[in-house]
C-alpha cells in the first residue's frame, strides 16, 4: 500500500515481486541437504535440524494466534493497533502445514528419523515403545497433524477474515462475533498445541513423558511471539508502512508481556526439572541425563542463564522496556535463545544428531525463515497494517500506560 | 478561638480547597509557577499529573526494594548452605547437602518476603507514618480530604499570608483559610508517656523471667506444660508391676523355648569339649580354649574394637577399667544396686584363657548378662581378641615393643 | 470567590461512593441477618477450637488418618483453604498489573477473603504436626536445645515458607490498601472511640500528593511481588505431592494445574460471598452484574484448564507405559473412591460449563449455585488426589480405605465457622470496598470544569 519510499522500493520489489525470499530459503535448504550428506548420519542430522527450524517458526505463528484470540477473549483495547501485525504473523500457518510434509512423508515411508519409535523391530523389542504403538504410529501421527493444522487454519482464517471485513467500516457486530468465537477457539487452540507439542517434540524420545510438556512449548510460543512482534513493528515503522499509531506505550506493553512470559517459561521449565530431579525416577531422569552429557550440559546452563536469568533482570526495568533499541536487542536475543531451546529439546534425543549443533541447523533455520517471512511479507501487502475499521482503534492509539 | 489564643500558636500554612482533580492539578502548577516553594496537594485518591505539577521527584523506594529482595535472596541461599552443609550436614533422600534446585523455593519466598516488607515499611517510613496528631487533621474542613475534598497547602514562611491568599484565589480556590496549631496540642500528654513507660516495663517481666530460667539450673523436676510422650501408659524395662505374679514388668523367657537363631552350639561356649550343654563346671572334665578357633587377622582386631566400643564400653569403659558412662552415672545416682564391673586389667582376669572370656560374654558372669543373643560367635571372638590386646596394652613393658622401635619410644618420653 | 463548601458534580460522585461504603460500618445496627449469621458462625468457631483442644489433649488419633492414608482430611482442608485464598491476591495484583479497572470494586473484599482463608488453612498443618506446641521448630532459629536445623530440601519446609510469606504479604497488601479508607472512616467518625480506633489504623494518613506518590509506588511494587508469589504458593503446595514418587501425585503438570485450580476455587468463593453481601449491604451499584460476569468468565476459563489437566494426566498415565501410573488413574475413576472422583469431575469440569450461557453469567443466584458446586468439587479434587493415591501404594498388603471420624468432619465445618466469623466482622467494621481506588478510576468525563 505504501510505495512512497523509493529507497526501499527496490528491496521490496526484489523480495516480493521476484520472490527473492522464497528463492533464498529454498537455496539454503538445498545447501543444508548437501552439507548434511557429508555428516555421519545425514538423515538424522537433517531431519532434526529441519524439525527444530519448523517448530521455531510454527511457535511464532502459534504465539500470534494465541495473542489474537486472547485479545478478543478479554476484549482488550490497548492492543488493537498492533493486532493486525499479529494476524499477519499467524497467516503462514497454511504454509507451515505444507512444510510439515518433509517430516510426515518420510514417516509414512517408514523412516525412523527424527522419530526413532517408527521402527518395526523396536515395536516388538522395546517394551515401552511397544506399549505406545497405538499412539506413536505413522498413519495416526499424520492424521493428527492434519487435524492440528486444519484447526489452526480455520482459526487463523476466521479471525483475519473478520478483522479485514472491518476495514471496510467500523462494525461493532464483527467485534462481538469474534469475541463470541474466541472462547471455543482458545479451547481448541490449547488442546491442539498441547498435543502437537507431545507429538512433534516430546515423542523424539518415546521413552520419556512429562505432562507439563505442552505448556512448556506454549510458553516458548509466547516468548517467541512477544519477541517477534516488536521487531516486526519496528521494521514496519522504519520502512514507513506504519505511522505513529503504534506508540512507545505499545512497545512498553509488549516488553512487559515478553518479560512476563520469559518468567513464565522459567517457571514452567523449573517446575518440570525440579519435579523430575527430586523424584529421581529413572524413566524420567533419562531425558535430562541426555541433556547433561557433553556439550549439552553447556547448552542446558546457557538456557538457564540466557533464556531466563539475563532477560529477566534485563527486562525488569521500565526504562529498558520503553527504550526501543534495548527492547529490540532483548527480543532478538530471546529469539536466539528460543531457537537454542528447541535445539536442546530435539537434538540430544535424535540418533545421529546428538553430537552437537552445526551448520545444517543454521541453514535449515535460514531456509525455513526465508519461506516463512516471504509468506508474512506477502500477507502484509494484502491488507492495512492496522485494523482501521476496528471501533476500539482510537482508544488503542490514545492508550497511555501509567 | 478565644481559648486557644492563650496558647502558643504556630501557623501551619494557608489551606485552599478546590472543586476537582483537574482544577487541583492546574492550581498546583499555577501556584508553583508563581514561585512558592513549599506547596503540597491533598486529595482523596492519587491524581495523575500532580507529581509533575508539584515537582515531586521519583521515590527511591524501588531501589530499596530491589536491594532488600536481592539481599534476602543471598541471605536465604547462604543460610541454607550453611545450616544444611556446614552446621548440620545430613543426607536426606539421597540429595546432595547443597542442592540448588531444592533450595530455590525457600530462596524465592525469602526474597519476596523481604522485598515486600521493605516496600511496605519503606513506604511508611518515607512518608513519616505513623504520625498522629497532625494539625491539619484538626481542621474540620480538611477532613473532607478523605472523602471528596481537594486541597492545596502553601506553607512558605517568608511570604506574606495575603500574597498566598491572592495566588490561591487566582488559581480558583473555592475556600481559603489559615491553618494553625497550638504547640501544646502537638505534644503527647504526660500521663500517656508515663503510662506507656510503665506498661513497657511490665511487658519486660515475662521475657526476663524466661531468660533467667534458661540461664540457671535447678534440682527440681522440669515443669510439664505439655506431657509430650514423657508419661506413657506402658511398662518400662526394669520396673515393678503388679500385673504379673512375680512383680516384674519384664517377662523372662518361657521355659523350653529358644529364640529363633538363639540356640547355642557346642562350639559357641568357649570350651574345647562339652558333654552337655549349659553345665559349665559340672562333672565332666572341661577345659577352656586357650587358642582362638580361627585365624587371627587385622580385620578381626578392627571388628573387635568396633564391637567392644559398641557393646562393652558403656559399662567397662573404653580402656576396660570398669568405668564406662553407664557405670559412672549409676555410681553417681548412689542407689546401691549397681556393681561396678571388674577391671579387665585385674590380675585374675588377665590370666583367664580366651575361652573363659568368651564364655563370660556368651553366658554372662555375676551381674553381667549373657550376650549370646546379641552378638554373633564370630564377633564375640573378635571382642575377646580386642580385650586381650587391651590387657596387653595396659601392662606392656619395653621388651614388648619391637627392638627397632624402642629407641623412638624412649626419645619421645 | 465561591464560598460554598460542596458544589461540583465531580465531588458529588466521590461523596456518593464514600457514603455508600461508609454507611455500612457507620449505621448503628447491622441487619438482623448479620446477627443470626454471626451467632451461628461464631458457635462453629468455638466448636473448632474446642475440637483443637480435644485433639491436643488426646492426640491425632482422634482423626481418621491411619496407615496407609496418613495425609487425609487435614491436608485436604489445608490445600482447599489455601486455594481459596488465591483469588484475593490475584484480583489485587495481577488484575492491577493488567489495568483491569473493574477489580477496584471487589479487590478489598477478595483480599480479606484471602487472608481469612489463609488463616483457616494455616490451622490444619499446624495441628497436624502432632505436638502443636513445638510448631516453632519449623522455623530456622539457632537452638541450643535442638542443636539442629530444618531440612531445607524438604518440600514441607518450602510450604512453611510459602504459606507464611503469602500470609504476611497479603496482610501487608490488604492493610496498606486500607490505610486511605481507614482515614476516611476516621475523618467521618462521630464518636471518640471510632475516631481513635480508625485513627490508629490510618496511621495519620493525610492524603498528600507526596504520600500518594510513594504509596502508589509501593502498591505497584507489592502487586509486582505478589504476582509471582501467588503463583509460587500453590506451586509449592503442589510440590508437596509432586516431588514424591507416588503414582497420582508425581506428575509434572501439577504446578500450573494447582494454580489454575486455586484461582478457580478462589473466584468461586468470591462470588459465593459477594452476591449475598452486595444484596445485604446495598452495593449493587458498585459491584455490578458486569463485575460478577467477568468473574464467572475467569471461573469458566480456569475450570476448563483444570478439566484439561485432568485429561492430560490420564493421557500421560497411559502414554507413559508405566503400569503403576496407569493403575493409579484407573483406580481413581473406577476404584473404591470412584464416587469422590465423579463428584469432582461433575462439579469441577461440568458445572462451570454452564457459564457458557449468558443467563448463568448474569443471574446472581444461579452463579452462587454453580460456585458452591465448584467449591465442593475443588474440595473433592484435593480429596481424590490425597486419599485415593495414598490408599493404594506400591505394597498391596498395606492398601486401605480411609474413613473420616466425626472430629474430621466437624473440624472442617468449624473452619467455615471461623472463616465466616472473621468475614462478618470485616463487613461490619472495615471498609469493604476500596473507596480511594474506585474514585481514582471513576470516569472523570463528568468533570464540568
Amino acid at each position: 500500500m505504501n510505495q512512497s519510499q523509493p529507497a526501499t522500493a527496490g528491496i521490496v520489489d526484489f523480495l516480493v515481486e521476484r520472490r527473492g525470499l522464497e528463492k533464498a530459503g529454498i537455496g539454503f535448504l538445498v545447501i543444508a541437504t548437501v552439507i548434511a550428506f557429508f555428516e555421519d548420519s545425514p538423515l538424522g542430522k537433517l531431519s532434526a535440524a529441519y524439525l527444530v527450524a519448523f517448530m521455531f517458526f510454527l511457535s511464532i505463528s502459534l504465539g500470534a494466534m494465541f495473542f489474537v484470540i486472547l485479545q478478543h477473549l478479554v476484549g482488550a483495547q490497548w492492543s488493537v493497533a498492533i493486532r493486525r501485525i499479529a494476524e499477519i504473523l499467524m497467516a503462514p500457518i497454511g504454509l507451515l502445514g505444507v512444510l510439515s510434509l518433509p517430516i510426515l512423508v518420510p514417516l509414512l515411508l517408514g523412516s525412523s528419523y527424527p522419530y526413532w519409535w517408527n521402527n518395526a523391530v523396536l515395536r516388538v523389542d522395546d517394551y515401552i515403545v511397544s506399549k505406545k504403538t497405538p499412539y506413536l504410529e505413522a498413519t495416526f501421527f499424520v492424521f493428527r497433524c492434519m487435524i492440528y493444522f486444519g484447526v489452526w487454519k480455520i482459526i487463523a482464517s476466521y479471525f483475519s477474515r473478520l478483522s479485514r471485513l472491518q476495514d471496510g467500516g467500523p462494525r461493532a457486530d464483527l467485534t462481538e462475533q469474534m469475541q463470541r468465537k474466541s472462547a471455543p477457539s482458545m479451547l481448541c487452540f490449547a488442546i491442539t498445541v498441547n498435543f502437537a507439542a507431545f507429538d512433534f517434540l516430546m515423542s523424539v524420545d518415546p521413552h520419556w513423558f512429562s505432562s507439563i510438556f505442552g505448556v512448556y512449548y506454549f510458553a516458548g510460543c509466547a516468548v517467541a511471539l512477544f519477541a517477534t512482534l516488536p521487531i516486526f513493528l519496528f521494521i514496519a515503522q522504519r520502512s514507513g508502512r506504519l505511522g505513529s499509531e503504534v506508540t512507545v506505550e505499545h512497545y512498553h506493553d509488549l516488553g512487559k508481556l515478553l518479560f512476563g512470559f520469559t518468567a513464565f517459561w522459567g517457571y514452567i521449565a523449573f517446575s518440570q526439572y525440579v519435579l523430575i530431579w527430586y523424584a529421581n525416577i529413572p524413566e524420567e531422569t533419562v531425558w535430562y541425563g541426555a541433556r547433561e552429557k557433553g556439550v549439552w550440559m553447556g547448552v542446558s546452563l546457557l538456557l538457564i542463564v540466557g533464556h531466563f536469568v539475563l532477560p529477566f533482570f534485563g527486562l525488569m526495568s521500565r526504562k529498558v522496556r520503553r527504550n526501543r533499541p534495548a527492547l529490540l536487542g532483548w527480543a532478538c536475543f530471546l529469539l536466539l535463545m528460543h531457537w537454542i531451546d528447541l535445539i536442546w529439546l530435539v537434538l540430544p534425543s535424535v540418533p545421529g544428531a546428538k553430537t552437537g549443533v552445526g551448520l545444517v541447523d543454521l541453514l535449515c533455520l535460514l531456509g525455513l525463515g526465508g519461506l516463512w517471512s516471504a509468506s508474512v511479507l506477502r500477507e502484509s501487502y494484502a491488507a492495512h497494517l492496522i485494523p482501521i475499521g476496528d471501533p476500539a482503534l482510537p482508544k488503542s492509539i490514545r492508550f497511555h500506560a501509567e | 478561638m478565644s481559648d486557644e489564643t492563650k496558647k502558643e500558636i504556630r501557623v501551619v500554612g494557608v489551606l485552599a480547597q478546590f472543586s476537582g482533580k483537574q482544577t487541583l492539578v492546574k492550581a498546583a502548577s499555577e501556584v508553583r509557577s508563581k514561585g512558592f516553594k513549599d506547596v503540597e496537594a491533598y486529595s482523596p485518591f492519587p491524581i495523575h499529573g500532580i507529581d509533575g505539577a508539584l515537582g515531586i521527584r521519583p521515590t527511591i523506594l524501588p531501589w530499596l526494594v530491589l536491594i532488600a529482595g536481592l539481599g534476602g535472596g543471598v541471605l536465604a541461599m547462604a543460610g541454607q548452605w550453611w545450616t544444611n552443609t556446614v552446621d548440620y550436614p545430613y543426607i536426606i533422600s539421597g540429595k546432595p547437602m547443597f542442592s540448588l534446585p531444592a533450595n530455590i523455593p525457600v530462596t524465592f519466598e525469602v526474597m519476596i518476603l523481604s522485598a515486600a516488607s521493605v516496600a511496605f515499611t519503606g513506604m511508611l517510613a518515607l512518608n513519616r507514618l505513623p504520625r498522629f496528631g497532625q494539625p491539619l487533621l484538626r481542621n474540620n474542613r480538611f477532613l473532607r480530604v478523605t472523602d471528596d475534598g481537594f486541597f492545596l497547602l502553601v506553607s512558605d514562611d517568608e511570604v506574606a499570608e495575603e500574597k498566598i491568599r491572592q495566588a490561591l484565589e487566582e488559581a480558583g480556590a473555592t475556600d481559603i483559610e489559615v491553618v494553625t496549631e497550638s504547640v501544646e496540642e502537638s505534644k503527647i500528654p504526660v500521663p500517656l508517656v508515663y503510662g506507656a513507660v510503665i506498661l513497657a516495663c511490665f511487658a519486660l517481666i515475662p521475657p526476663l523471667m524466661i531468660a533467667s530460667a534458661r540461664g540457671t539450673t535447678s534440682q527440681k523436676p522440669r515443669l510439664h506444660t505439655w506431657f509430650d510422650m514423657d508419661f506413657q501408659p506402658k511398662l518400662k524395662t526394669q520396673t515393678p508391676s503388679n500385673l504379673f505374679a512375680d512383680g516384674r514388668a519384664m517377662r523372662p523367657r518361657i521355659k523350653g523355648t529358644v529364640r529363633r537363631g538363639g540356640l547355642v552350639k557346642d562350639t559357641d561356649t568357649g570350651y574345647t569339649s562339652i558333654p552337655a550343654v549349659g553345665t559349665p563346671g559340672g562333672d565332666s572334665v572341661q577345659e577352656w580354649k586357650v587358642e582362638f578357633p580361627m585365624e587371627v587377622t587385622d580385620s578381626m582386631m578392627d571388628r573387635g574394637r568396633q564391637r567392644f566400643n559398641i557393646q562393652c564400653a558403656v559399662c567397662h569403659g573404653k580402656a576396660g577399667y570398669g568405668n564406662g558412662l553407664a557405670t559412672i552415672r549409676a555410681l553417681e545416682l548412689q542407689q546401691g544396686t549397681w556393681i561396678q564391673p571388674t577391671s579387665l586389667h585385674a590380675d585374675h582376669v588377665r590370666q583367664q584363657p580366651v575361652g573363659q572370656i568368651f564364655n563370660s560374654i556368651t553366658n554372662g558372669v555375676r551381674k553381667m548378662p549373657a550376650y549370646k543373643d546379641q552378638i554373633t560367635p564370630e564377633d564375640r571372638w573378635a571382642i575377646v581378641l580386642y580385650v586381650k590386646a587391651l590387657q596387653l596394652s595396659q601392662n606392656a613393658t619395653l621388651e614388648d615393643v619391637p627392638a627397632d622401635m624402642r629407641e623412638t619410644l624412649k626419645a619421645s618420653e | 470567590m465561591a464560598t460554598i463548601a460542596s458544589g461540583s458534580h465531580e465531588q458529588d460522585l466521590y461523596r456518593d461512593v464514600t457514603e455508600r461504603v461508609c454507611k455500612i460500618t457507620e449505621r448503628p445496627k447491622p441487619p438482623r441477618a448479620w446477627y443470626i449469621a454471626i451467632v451461628f458462625s461464631s458457635s462453629l468457631t468455638v466448636m473448632l477450637f474446642g475440637l483443637i483442644g480435644y485433639l491436643i489433649v488426646k492426640g491425632v488419633g482422634v482423626w481418621g488418618n491411619n496407615a496407609p492414608v496418613f495425609w487425609a482430611w487435614p491436608i485436604v482442608n489445608f490445600v482447599f483453604w489455601v486455594g481459596i485464598g488465591h483469588a484475593g491476591t490475584l484480583i489485587s495484583a495481577i488484575l492491577f498489573l493488567f489495568r483491569q479497572d473493574w477489580r477496584t470494586s471487589i479487590n478489598r473484599f477478595a483480599e480479606a477473603m484471602t487472608i481469612f482463608a489463609v488463616m483457616c488453612a494455616g490451622i490444619f498443618p499446624g495441628i497436624h504436626i502432632g505436638r502443636v506446641w513445638f510448631v516453632y521448630w519449623l522455623a530456622p532459629y539457632p537452638s541450643q536445645h535442638l542443636a539442629m536445623w530444618p531440612n531445607f530440601r524438604s518440600p514441607l519446609l518450602w510450604d512453611v515458607f510459602a504459606v507464611s510469606t503469602y500470609a504476611s504479604v497479603s496482610a501487608m497488601f490488604w492493610y496498606m490498601g486500607m490505610i486511605p479508607d481507614l482515614a476516611t472512616l476516621r475523618d467521618r467518625a462521630t464518636t471518640k472511640t471510632r475516631q481513635f480506633l480508625y485513627g490508629l489504623g490510618a496511621l495519620g494518613w493525610t492524603g498528600s500528593a507526596r504520600e500518594w506518590s510513594r504509596y502508589e509506588k509501593a502498591y505497584m511494587l507489592l502487586a509486582a511481588l505478589a504476582t509471582p508469589l501467588v503463583l509460587s504458593v500453590h506451586t509449592i503446595v503442589s510440590f508437596d505431592f509432586a516431588v514424591s514418587q507416588l503414582p497420582g501425585w508425581h506428575t509434572t503438570i501439577f504446578p500450573p494445574y494447582f494454580v489454575a485450580g486455586a484461582v478457580f476455587s478462589g473466584f468461586a468463593m468470591v462470588i459465593t460471598l459477594m452476591v449475598p453481601a452486595r444484596r445485604f449491604f446495598g452495593l449493587k451499584d458498585l459491584v455490578t452484574i458486569k463485575h460478577l460476569e467477568n468473574m464467572t468468565k475467569i471461573i469458566l476459563a480456569t475450570g476448563t484448564m483444570v478439566g484439561f489437566a485432568y485429561g492430560i494426566e490420564f493421557f500421560i498415565a497411559w502414554y507413559s507405559g508405566v503400569r503403576y501410573e496407569q493403575f493409579a488413574f484407573i483406580n481413581r475413576a473406577f476404584g473404591p473412591y470412584a464416587w469422590a472422583y465423579w463428584i469432582m469431575v461433575s462439579c469441577n469440569v461440568i458445572s462451570p460449563q454452564l457459564f457458557w450461557f449468558k443467563k448463568f453469567r448474569t443471574t446472581p443466584w444461579l452463579m452462587v449455585v454453580v460456585c458452591i458446586f465448584v467449591n465442593i468439587g475443588m474440595w473433592f479434587e484435593r480429596f481424590v488426589i490425597t486419599v485415593t493415591s495414598l490408599s493404594r501404594d506400591f505394597l498391596p498388603s498395606s492398601w486401605g480405605y480411609f474413613k473420616p471420624t466425626a472430629v474430621d468432619v466437624l473440624m472442617f465445618i468449624g473452619s467455615f465457622g471461623m472463616f465466616f466469623t472473621l468475614f462478618l466482622l470485616f463487613c461490619r467494621y472495615l471498609p469493604i470496598v476500596a473507596m480511594s481506588e474506585v474514585k481514582a478510576v471513576m470516569d472523570d468525563g463528568h468533570d464540568h470544569h
